[in-house]
């Protein structure tokens, strides 16, 4: 073991190992969202209706903020 | 603002001020089509040919149900009445939706509250001590994934409710859900296979806010759906007895010039 880690440096350690967790939890989250997209779309030609367009809108604009979330978590 | 008060071109958002229509306007569509008031019962109106444009297809009998089952004044209600622009890929050309339904505003209730919960959960944040070893970048990244999170629950639920439909057409009954998002079930029944409709109405909430469950049994291979906490069950019950009704006349009819 380091003698960093033992002397307090092991703040860096734990930030960098969260931030591969983040970016990993981010990326499958950007996976889900664009599955979420998906079923969207399809559910919206299996039930027609006015507003599917909004709702699908919606979906789209929750994949955008799922890819803003891997890009700034990768930017920590 | 001036809107149709023609009853078949009412569409959800339409602003309807009475559920009946002028005197006037019914004598002026009797007269046009021709009709008498011993077949104002008729359902369809047969003796006038369908390619002819002019022919305002049935345009007695939505009134009854109009009669039963009122009006629909928000897209997003839960009671759709004749609904003008909701549709489904298994339709027929010549089928009509008299009624669309979803669950009942109130089961909503409990995603709504807990996602409101939810969003206050990072406020908290600040109080937590275990998060103040993070630096603020980090602690903001929390933030967002949660709120994402937050909407991604709130969402998912939504759709669950606005795309899981009973639809009741001038032909059959048709229950769309999807479970998960991922899994679609279809089910239908033809108007002359069904057998029996009940309705029940349970706890307090559903006694209140007068929403329950209708159940349809059939003949066919799928022997039974359940339409779950919908909003009027009773009209439900009303109406689709009248369609079963105006399906044996015209069964009735078929069999009597055969």
């Amino acid at each position: 073991m380091s003698p960093d880690f033992l002397t307090g440096n092991w703040l860096t350690y734990f930030l960098l190992i969260q931030k591969i967790f983040f970016i990993l939890c981010s990326i499958f989250y950007f996976i889900f969202a664009a599955i979420v997209v998906r079923q969207t779309i399809s559910m919206s030609k299996n039930i027609t209706d006015k507003f599917n367009p909004v709702i699908v809108i919606f979906s789209y604009i929750h994949l955008i903020l799922a890819a803003f979330l891997i890009l700034s978590t990768i930017a920590l | 603002m001036n809107r149709s008060k023609d009853l078949d071109t009412i569409a959800p958002d339409d602003e309807v001020i009475d559920s009946k229509p002028e005197t006037t306007s019914i004598i002026e569509e009797k007269s046009e089509i021709e009709l008498t008031p011993e077949i104002k019962d008729e359902p369809i109106l047969k003796s006038e040919p369908k390619s002819n444009p002019k022919t305002p297809k049935k345009i007695v009998f939505p009134q009854k149900i109009y009669d039963i089952l009122g009006h629909t004044k928000s897209p997003f209600s839960s009671f759709l009445v004749h609904p003008k622009v909701l549709t489904f890929p298994e339709r027929d050309n010549e089928e009509e939706i008299y009624l669309a339904l979803r669950q009942h505003w109130f089961t909503n209730f409990k995603w709504i509250a807990f996602t409101i919960i939810m969003l206050f959960v990072p406020t908290l944040f600040n109080y937590l001590s275990f998060l103040n070893i993070l630096p603020p970048n980090y602690r903001f990244e929390v933030s967002l994934f949660w709120f994402l999170l937050t909407f991604l629950y709130a969402f998912e639920k939504f759709l669950g409710w606005y795309f899981n439909v009973f639809i009741i057409t001038s032909q059959r009954v048709v229950d769309i859900d999807f479970h998960n998002m991922l899994n679609k079930h279809f089910a239908e029944a033809d108007l002359d296979v069904i057998q029996d409709v009940s309705s029940s109405v349970k706890g307090i909430f559903g006694t209140f806010l007068n929403f329950g469950d209708v159940l349809i049994q059939t003949a066919s291979e799928i022997n039974q759906i359940n339409f779950e906490k919908i909003p009027n069950p009773e009209k439900v019950i009303k109406l689709i007895r009248e369609l079963r009704e105006e399906e044996e006349h015209k069964q009735d009819e078929k069999g009597g010039k055969k």
